[in-house]
């Protein structure tokens, strides 16, 4: 299925909030350390505001923000659409998503008599629609085919009884016919139950059954389709039905769209099927939900659901939960159900299947710690990727302070045994690769016992490789000689695959202890290395001279002038005319120009 | 992944989850030890000292033939490990450090890492 060809209802999605320095034909060329990507992890919701419970209309505004950027023609049709409440039309939507033919689903039972969509409720008085509702008192303790038969016995003319339901102790049903109705009230006290009482049969006008009355004709399907179709947001793949019932699109045409009845439930979910079916985001919030049944429904029929907003519903039940097995979902809103009340606040983890395609590829840790160990630790900038984190524990130690040299490592060392403050914890988090390098670069010089190392890989996946190097390494007094501590290490680094240089690091976690006996004394048996120089690519002096230019012209710290000269093959007037465009239409971010 | 949280929210949340997963693991291995598979995906790895171990049944097995264990984790850190090496799936590393007593051994340190993965997160609370 080709979502692009005449998709008029949705914007071509490319990182619309992160400022584009190559002229955009589509995506440029993948480098491993994605200059765009790296960015949302400082832009707080880069992506429009997601799926909140109230608040359906914060998502609208989001959208017109980024119309902008946008591809698709403007649906002048659209805007000329009754619009009473003067809601802003959703410019993503031209109100069709006409990718199939649609068979705007079966009108099936055709409403019960006539009465409208808006049938009167409750009883007493004349019922314009014909219908009658049967109550039996204490019905909840028959047998429901007991009770039924036993009228139908006595009962003079044949009755069909609609929707049969259980409500405290009576049971109810509709019949549709006054004459009907009649001869059921006749029936009351002719059948005598099991424990001696006689059955009391009520009878009064009705509204239609509210099963039947929510039956939706084929027109008022196109109706919903339409409206579904202005909630699809294409670029994300996610479909708003926050309060739908309030709607004024269906409200005007007096179509009642209620969640929580099985009808309308299954009619939404049918169009989705027909139109959307690779939807991942729906939003359901603000509908009465109570039960799931139907949703159960979306396992086949979209299965690649990967979001469900749920909250502010009814939902009083974790077992109603159980009806969605199989969904494999990422994300699964409750929030402001009666449920909650039932859970404590806490997140649970659910298996997966794992997808692992090995594609081990080698990471050099003979030069990183060459490099590590070189004096300057700057050149590291090109193994770690722009999103990168790093942090460092030290254990608590008590035995002798004083000498101990992890005094130097204690003060940043990150444990959330002992740090509860959030802010504290947040900020002992190394995060961007130039705050990594810059943290490493002030931690004491060091010399690594490389062939005392020992590497394990932790996991692979075609995206993610994880190892552990463990070992030791003495700290390197300034003047080259060594100094008395030997320290033993573990650290935990993530990789991702970048480019030709094989792979660059997302995450980095290390663990400094004091070495024990056994481990000083099997420790740098072997002449240590001669740290090497570095054969990782750094800044020309021409590039470096360019670069200082650059960050004085635009403003922008050196990091940002950096890859907007990089991304621009160092071409600094191509580089300068990129940013002038961008900065005009105001795409990049404050954090650029902070030095 | 929860795309419209920032990366401070990130942090955060995994600091919690991480808290309450050592919980559980470490409780697993020293009191309830059939139940630590739970823990594992079905196509997990375990590496002991160089030793690798998969899947749910080598694991079982593994974990049946340790002695009995006393851990105290006196080090917990963690990060949100970047979404460009699991393609959007949350994932944290979560790093321990402390001491283990197995039986009939004497005390010793220790050092365990763990990727976790959240298939599924269950939003209760909405901020």
């Amino acid at each position: 299925r080709n979502m692009a060809d005449g998709g008029h209802y949705y914007n071509e999605h490319d990182d619309r909030t992160a400022p584009q320095y190559r002229s955009r034909k589509g995506r440029g060329g993948h480098k491993g350390r994605s200059y765009d990507r790296s960015r949302r992890d400082r832009q707080p919701g880069s992506h429009s505001g997601g799926f909140g419970g109230p608040g359906p209309r914060s998502r609208l505004a989001d959208m017109d923000e980024d119309v902008a950027m946008s591809d698709n023609s403007q649906d002048s049709s659209a805007q000329h659409r009754f619009n009473p409440y003067g809601r802003p039309i959703r410019k993503g939507g031209d109100g069709r998503f006409d990718r199939r033919p649609g068979k705007g689903g079966g009108g099936g039972r055709g409403g019960g008599g006539g009465g409208g969509f808006r049938g009167g409720r409750g009883g007493g008085g004349r019922s314009r629609s014909g219908w009658f509702k049967v109550t039996i008192p204490h019905g909840k303790k028959y047998d429901k085919q007991w009770l039924l038969t036993a009228l139908q016995n006595i009962c003079s003319v044949p009755y069909r009884p609609v929707q049969f339901h259980v409500d405290h102790n009576r049971a109810h049903f509709y019949v549709d016919d006054s004459s009907t109705a009649h001869a059921l009230h006749k029936c009351s006290h002719k059948i005598t139950d099991t424990d001696g009482y006689k059955v009391e049969v009520h009878v009064n006008p009705s509204a239609p059954p509210s099963s039947l009355v929510s039956d939706l004709k084929p027109e008022h399907l196109e109706h919903l389709k339409q409206c579904m179709a202005k909630r699809f947001d294409g670029s994300q793949q996610a479909l708003d039905l926050n309060n739908i019932r309030t709607d004024p699109d269906l409200v005007s045409q007096n179509i009642e769209v209620i969640l929580n009845r099985k009808t309308s439930m299954e009619a939404v979910i049918k169009i989705i099927e027909e139109n959307i079916p690779e939807l991942t985001c729906l939003n359901l919030s603000n509908n009465r939900i109570h039960k799931l049944d139907e949703l159960a429904e979306l396992v086949t029929k979209v299965p690649n659901l990967k979001t469900l907003n749920l909250s502010h519903n009814e939902l009083k039940s974790d077992r109603e939960l159980d009806k969605l097995k199989g969904l494999k979902l990422g994300e699964l809103w409750l929030n402001r159900n009666p449920l909650c009340d039932f859970f404590k606040d806490q997140a649970s983890y659910i298996r997966s299947d794992g997808n692992d395609l090995p594609a081990p590829i080698g990471f050099d840790v003979e030069t990183y710690y060459s490099i590590y160990d070189s004096g300057d630790r700057q050149p590291l900038l090109d193994a770690y990727h722009d999103g990168a984190s790093l942090s460092l524990t030290t254990p608590y130690s008590t035995q002798n302070p004083s000498r101990s040299s992890l005094g130097e490592y204690h003060k940043d060392s990150r444990n959330l045994r002992r740090h509860k403050d959030s802010t504290l914890r947040y900020r002992l988090l190394k995060h961007t690769r130039l705050n990594v390098v810059a943290f490493l670069n002030e931690l004491p010089k060091t010399q690594h016992d490389i062939a005392s190392f020992t590497v394990d890989v932790n996991t692979y996946t075609n995206t993610l490789l994880s190892f552990t190097v463990s070992g030791v390494f003495k700290e390197v007094a300034v003047d080259g000689k060594s100094r008395e501590s030997t320290m033993a290490f573990s650290r935990v680094f993530v990789t991702v695959p970048a480019g030709n240089t094989g792979l660059c690091i997302v995450n980095d976690q290390l663990f400094i202890r004091m070495a024990t006996t056994e481990e000083i004394r099997r420790a740098f048996v072997a002449p240590a290395p001669t740290p090497s120089s570095s054969p990782v690519p750094t800044l020309t002096a021409p590039q470096q001279e360019m670069l200082t230019a650059f960050s004085q012209k635009s403003g922008m710290n050196l990091e940002w002038s950096q890859k907007c000269l990089q991304d621009n093959e160092w071409d600094f007037n191509r580089a300068a005319q990129i940013f002038t465009q961008l900065k005009t239409d105001g795409k990049i971010p404050d954090v650029a120009f902070i030095k | 992944m929860a795309t419209t949280l920032d990366f401070r929210t990130h942090v955060d949340q995994s600091c919690r989850y991480s808290e309450e997963f050592v919980n559980i693991y470490y409780d697993c291995m020293d009191k309830k030890r059939r139940n630590l598979t739970r823990l594992y995906l079905d196509k997990a790895t375990l590496v002991w000292n160089g030793n690798a171990v998969s899947g749910q049944d080598a694991l079982a097995e593994f974990f049946e033939s340790l002695p009995s264990s006393e851990f105290q984790v006196h080090t917990l850190d963690c990060q949100p490990v970047h979404e460009q090496a699991t393609q959007g799936q949350t994932t944290l590393l979560v790093v321990t450090g402390g001491t283990v007593k197995f039986e009939g051994n004497k005390q010793r340190f220790f050092n365990q890492n763990f990727l976790l993965t959240a298939q599924l997160l269950i939003f209760f609370k909405w901020k």
